[in-house]
Order: C-alpha cells, then structure tokens, then sequence
C-alpha cells in the first residue's frame, strides 16, 4: 500500500516528479556474491547486462587510494581474483550487514574473509576496514553497499538512457528488521528510492504467478502449489506458495543465515585445520594467502557440482602446500550440518504451511547458485517426493526478474495482454512481540501472518497504583534470538489497584511490511472506552546500534518496576 | 463488558490511519507507491458499492460467507476463488489509494476460517446459535464474539 507521511515539508517539491515521468522501478537482486538488475521494458522483464556483456556480477568493492570514491564489481570481474589478494575488496557484505559482534556468523568471517573484520564480542558493531597502501582505511557494510548501488545505478542510467531512482530490491526472509533499515540507509546514500524491500520468495512467487497465468485463468482456476527453495551465499529461503489466476498466496516462509559461504568455511576448515592461527596477523602475506584459498576452495566447490572429484593444488607460502584429491562424499561428510539444516529449514516450513501432505506440491523451484550442489538438490526433492524440479525459469535470474515485476507493478504499469495482472500476497518471517510477564516474551503477531496484519492483546499493570509501563518490542530471530526493535512508554495510567487498568498493544504491518506499535489505555467501569491518554504510536524499529546492550539496561532500569501482566481473561 | 465484543480502538473511527492516507503525496520517506488497479471496471464497481454500503458496525455482525460474498454451502473452490478475487480489488498492493487495509485483512481472516475445515465447522456452529439467538439478545452466549479477526491460520 501507499504509505504516506502525515505531513508535508514546504520546500519539498517532490511531488512533480511522478506527474512529468511516469519511471518504472528497477528490480535488484543484490546477493551475497552475485548481484543483477532487471527491468521491465514494457512487455516483459529484460535483464540490464554490464559493459562486459555480464548479466550477473560479482558483489564486492575496491578501495584504492588515490580516489576517495571507491570502485565497485560492476565492469571488473577479471581483475576480482587478484584484487581480493591484496585486502583492499570488500565482500560479503549483505550477509555482515545490521549484523554485531557477538553474532557467531561475524566471528566466523572475520577469521576466514581476506581483509579486516574486528570484532570485540561485546555487542557492538564490528571494525571492517580494507587495506590500501599498506593502511587499514575503515568502512562500514552499509557504505560498502552503497558503494555497490551507486555503480549499479550509473550502469543502469547507461543502459536505460533514462535517470533511475526508483527500485524494488529483494532482501533474504532471514533478514531481521534492523538489516531491512540499514539495506534501506544504504539505498537511501546511494541516492535510491526504495519501493520495496521484498523477500526473495515473494518475488520468485511473483514470477511463478506470471507464468501460471495462461494455465489457470480465472478465478476458478486450479491452483497450483509450489515450494521455493532458495539458496545462495549468503542465505537459505524457504516458501510455500499457492498459485491461481495470478495471485499467489504465500502459506509459509522461513529462512536462515545459512549459505554457500558455510559451505566454503567449512571446507577451507578442512583443508587448512589451523587455518585460524594461520592467518591471525593479517600482514599482506596471510591477506594473500586467505585469498589464494578462497578462490580456490570455491573453484572445487564449483567443479564438484558437476564432476566426482577435484584436485586442489595450491601454494600458501609460508611453507604450506596443499596437494589433494577431494570427492564428492568428502564434500557432503564435512557440510553435513549445513544440508541438514536446509532439510530442517523446509520441514518447518511445510508444517507451518499445513498443507496436508508433500504430493498436494505440484512445483519444486530451486533458485541460487547453491542449488546447483546435487545433494541439495537431492534433499529438496526428496523431502516434496518429486522426481523433477519446475524448470520454468533460471535459478540465477528469478528473484531479479520478479523484482522487475514488482517493479513495474509498484509503478503502475497496465500491461494489456494481462500479463502484469499479479498479486503476491505476503507472510511474515519472523514473530513480533513485547516485554512482559516478568521479563518475559509475548508474542502478539505470529511468524506466517497474512499482511497486511494487525493484531493487539490487552495487558494490564504489575503494581498498585502503576502510573507507567514500559512497552519493548521485540523480534524473533534465527533460533529464537530476541532482537531488541525499540521501545517506548506508556504515561498517565491512573492510578488503580494491579490489574485494573487495561493496556492495549496493537501491532500493524502494512503490505510494504512497515511496522507500527501503537499503545493505549482503558480503565474498565469508568462508562467508556475511549482511551484515557492519547494513543501513542511508534514506527519501528527505533533501537539502532548496540540494541542488545540496549536490552541489558532497559531491563536492569525498569524491568520490574514497569512491567506489564498479559490479560489472559480478555483474549 | 468483555474486550473481544466491543470494537478495539485501534480500529474504529477516533482512530484511524487516516493522517498516513489522506495526505498529499509529498516526502520521499515513501514506502509504496500507488498502482492504478489492473483489474476490470465491473470489479471495481462493485468493490466500491461493497464498501461504501457496510459502515464498520454492519461489517462485525455480518457472517464470514457474507464478508467473502458467498453462500453458507459453499465448498473449497469457491472460497478460494472468492478470496482471490477479493484480493485482487482489496489488497493494498493493487493500489486503490483510499483503501485501508482494513477491508483486506477483514476477508483474509474470513478466509483463514471458513478454509479451514476444522474452523469452519466451529465457526458454522457458532453462526447456527447466533441465527438462532441473535434477534433476542445482543451478546449472544454460544458466539464468542469476534475471535475469528485476531485467529488466522496463516
């Protein structure tokens, strides 16, 4: 939907700009490893290629130094596998974006990728930097992002021959709100005007939707139920979606931090047992190094998705030589976790979907570049007891391409063929609630909610004559980590005995998956139900850096003394 | 009074999204755009008479086959494919730029329940009771007042 500002700036002359050009938004599908841009050309999605006539390309930027401006992957891929040697490329970055120093998966890069990664597991923001001259100059993922967008943008303007400003990107459903905003900041220094942030799922349901069209006209259509496994560097999506006369309802989503990239630490892991003392220093020497393992533990990782065995060859200085045969079973024996938890990914996500049983899916639809690992693709279908896998589009291109179309979509593009007559209707990823019940979490919007969505639950006071509460919103993230989204107070409840006075929370998710916390309070008896202090209603999240510290204090300060007590009777 | 029978505030008149709606397009904190709807004029006129005809108290007493515009008997299909072509007219991403989302999630939970076939036959049960009931009493003992909005399936 529209989400408007309740009020209007007298400089701001923005609103011309739809009237004169009608722009259609760009779709972008910024991975972890691989990036691409699409657009739809006014009867269907056209991929934007780089000047090296690349439809994908790779995510990283270079640092140098005579120019402040930093250089992006957009037209170099040759020189990448020498410049991520030298410590002055930065990758990865969507998967350490909104991300602290506590979080397993920063420890994890900051020993394994070729540049600077410090953390101090306090729970802060980690210190990225990357080397230029002989000095670590810092930088942070969102401006490393930004950096990325900004090229991805002149390149598009070159292609269209047309300014751009609007885009839809696709962001993993593991993304907790906090990386939304800060992908959203990054867009926003990047000079990008975001429509959506969408789920990668939700845009290769899009896509599906536009391809089931000519098969299920109308609205008595049969409809046909997919599962989209999505896996690339970065992430693991998992969706279930039933499709019918171009709108597809999702059932179920899930997602997890859990990608290529695991694939990758795991096995330089297993070449390298020390590798981690082994490159501690970070000198030129040890940055070198990592780099020349990295490329070439992807490279096998590569060849063993179409070949049985690979020779790994390579020379580390430092006296370390590696000269091995790796198999395919090797392969599969040191990522047993990570296949396992895809496996678990998808059981969750079918059971959430209470679609009764595996052979009511009609499509398997693999999507990333993991999903070209034949166990992988053995597991999924396995799982759905299908033979084959829908191989109606291009597991690299998908996402991009339904982006396009959201794109063209949000910006009201009327296709007379019918072919832009699609709705994907959205869940939500994770579970959102509050702080109560002695420390407690409440949740009061489940994961796989319809949204639009709204839902409130009643609480009431802990203490007599309680005058505040304190409301802290909370999200739930991979295993059942609470990440702290923001907080607020709730002023001038009269003073009553405990459990009097009833404390509504109302949560609100619109279809761009804004969220809005809003809070208010009745007294019961008192002959009306109209609120006895203005409503409060907060956007979140509102916490930014150092949340989980945040948490720590909210709690230690207030805990107890601004708790509030669910109103189990009222629901 | 018990919560669940009296309309929340949070979604009644004196408190609206309004002020996010009603407004001139203006800033570029914008998270959406407006889309002209892609479906055809006869759908449009009657979403409109649909929602210009209920005012909020008519829409909490009217059962869910009413919301979804259907007969109590009908089966699976034509649910969903009421559902579906609910959507496509009342789903804030089609773009009718007054629409609240409102009238959306209205039919989504109405969908959630009489689509499942367990809540459906709670939920038919507890429509028999109140047809039975409901023109002596306002607050009808065998219908739990509006549980079906805040108890979604999916």
């Amino acid at each position: 939907m529209s989400e408007e500002v309740g009020y209007t700036v007298a400089s701001d002359s923005d609103t011309t700009r739809e009237e004169t050009s009608p722009e259609i938004a760009i779709g972008i599908d910024i991975g972890t490893c691989q990036c691409s841009l699409a657009v739809w050309n006014g009867s269907q999605v056209d991929l934007i290629r780089n000047t090296r006539n690349q439809k994908l390309m790779k995510s990283y930027v270079t640092f140098r130094n005579e120019s402040p401006s930093p250089v992006g992957g957009v037209s170099n891929q040759l020189s990448h596998e020498y410049e991520m040697l030298s410590g002055a490329s930065i990758f990865n970055m969507k998967r350490l974006i909104g991300r602290l120093d506590t979080d397993p998966i920063v420890s994890q890069a900051s020993k394994t990728l070729p540049f600077l990664i410090q953390t101090l597991g306090v729970g802060v923001k980690p210190f990225i930097a990357a080397l230029v001259n002989n000095m670590w100059r810092s930088t942070t993922p969102e401006e490393v992002v930004a950096i990325y967008l900004v090229e991805m943008k002149a390149l598009a303007e070159a292609r269209l021959k047309r300014p751009v400003r609007d885009v839809v990107l696709t962001v993993p459903a593991a993304f907790s709100r906090l990386q939304l905003t800060r992908i959203a900041r990054s867009c926003a220094m990047a000079g990008l005007h975001v429509l959506r942030l969408m789920p990668e799922p939700a845009a290769v349901a899009l896509l599906y939707a536009q391809q089931q069209l000519p098969k299920n006209m109308g609205d008595s259509g049969s409809e046909r139920v997919g599962l989209i496994f999505n896996m690339g560097a970065g992430y693991c999506d998992v969706a279930i979606i039933a499709t019918a006369g171009g709108v597809s309802q999702m059932k179920a989503l899930a997602g997890s931090s859990i990608g290529g990239e695991d694939l990758l630490q795991n096995m330089m892991h297993w070449l390298v047992p020390e590798m981690d003392s082994l490159f501690s220093g970070r000198g030129l020497d040890e940055i070198k190094s990592m780099g020349i393992l990295r490329v070439a533990t992807q490279d096998a990782i590569h060849k063993l998705s179409f070949q049985p065995t690979v020779e790994i060859d390579i020379d580390l200085g430092n006296g370390t030589k590696i000269c091995r045969v790796v198999n395919v079973e090797e392969f599969e024996e040191i990522n047993k976790g990570v296949f396992e938890k895809c496996g678990s990914l998808i059981q969750q996500c079918l059971h959430d979907s209470k679609v009764a049983n595996v052979d009511y899916i009609d499509d398997v639809i693999l999507v990333g570049g993991c999903t070209n690992i034949p166990k992988l693709k053995n597991i999924v279908t396995g799982i759905c007891n299908k033979s084959e896998v829908y191989s109606g589009i291009n597991p690299m291109e998908a996402a991009v391409r339904g982006a396009a179309l959201e794109g063209a979509l949000a910006s009201g593009v009327n296709d007379s063929f019918g072919s832009l007559d699609l709705l994907t209707i959205q869940v939500n990823a994770h579970r959102l609630g509050i702080r109560a019940d002695g420390n407690g979490f409440v949740p009061i919007i489940d994961r796989n909610t319809t949204l639009p969505a709204r839902r409130e639950m009643v609480f009431t006071t802990a203490h007599e004559n309680q005058t505040e509460a304190l409301i802290v919103v909370y999200e739930e993230g991979d295993d059942e980590k609470l990440l702290l989204l923001g907080y607020f107070k709730v002023v001038g409840i009269p003073a009553a005995p405990r459990g009097v006075p009833e404390i509504s929370v109302c949560m609100d998710i619109d279809a761009s998956n804004m969220l809005r916390v809003m809070a208010g309070v009745v007294m019961p008896g008192s002959g009306t139900r109209n609120p006895v202090v203005p409503l409060m209603e907060v956007r979140m999240p509102t916490a930014d850096d150092g949340h989980g510290l945040c948490a720590e204090a909210l709690s230690r300060s207030f805990g107890s003394t601004l708790d509030l007590v669910t109103l189990h009777n009222k629901l | 009074m018990a919560f669940s029978t009296s309309p929340s505030f949070f979604t009644s008149p004196n408190f609206t999204v309004n002020h996010y709606q009603s407004s001139s397009p203006a800033s570029s904190v914008r998270y959406g755009k407006a889309r002209s709807p892609p479906i055809s004029a006869n759908f449009a006129t009657a979403t409109a008479e649909r929602t210009t005809s209920r005012s909020p108290r008519i829409a909490t007493t009217s059962s869910l086959y009413d919301v979804l515009g259907i007969q109590i008997g009908a089966d699976t299909v034509e649910i969903k494919a009421a559902y579906r072509r609910l959507a496509r007219v009342l789903h804030p991403d089609v773009g009718n730029q007054d629409s609240s989302p409102d009238e959306f999630i209205r039919v989504h939970s109405a969908y959630a329940t009489l689509s499942d076939p367990g809540k459906r036959a709670d939920y038919d049960r507890s429509l028999f009771v109140r047809q039975r009931m409901g023109a002596r009493t306002s607050s009808p003992a065998g219908y739990s007042g509006r549980r079906w909005e805040t108890d979604q399936c999916w």
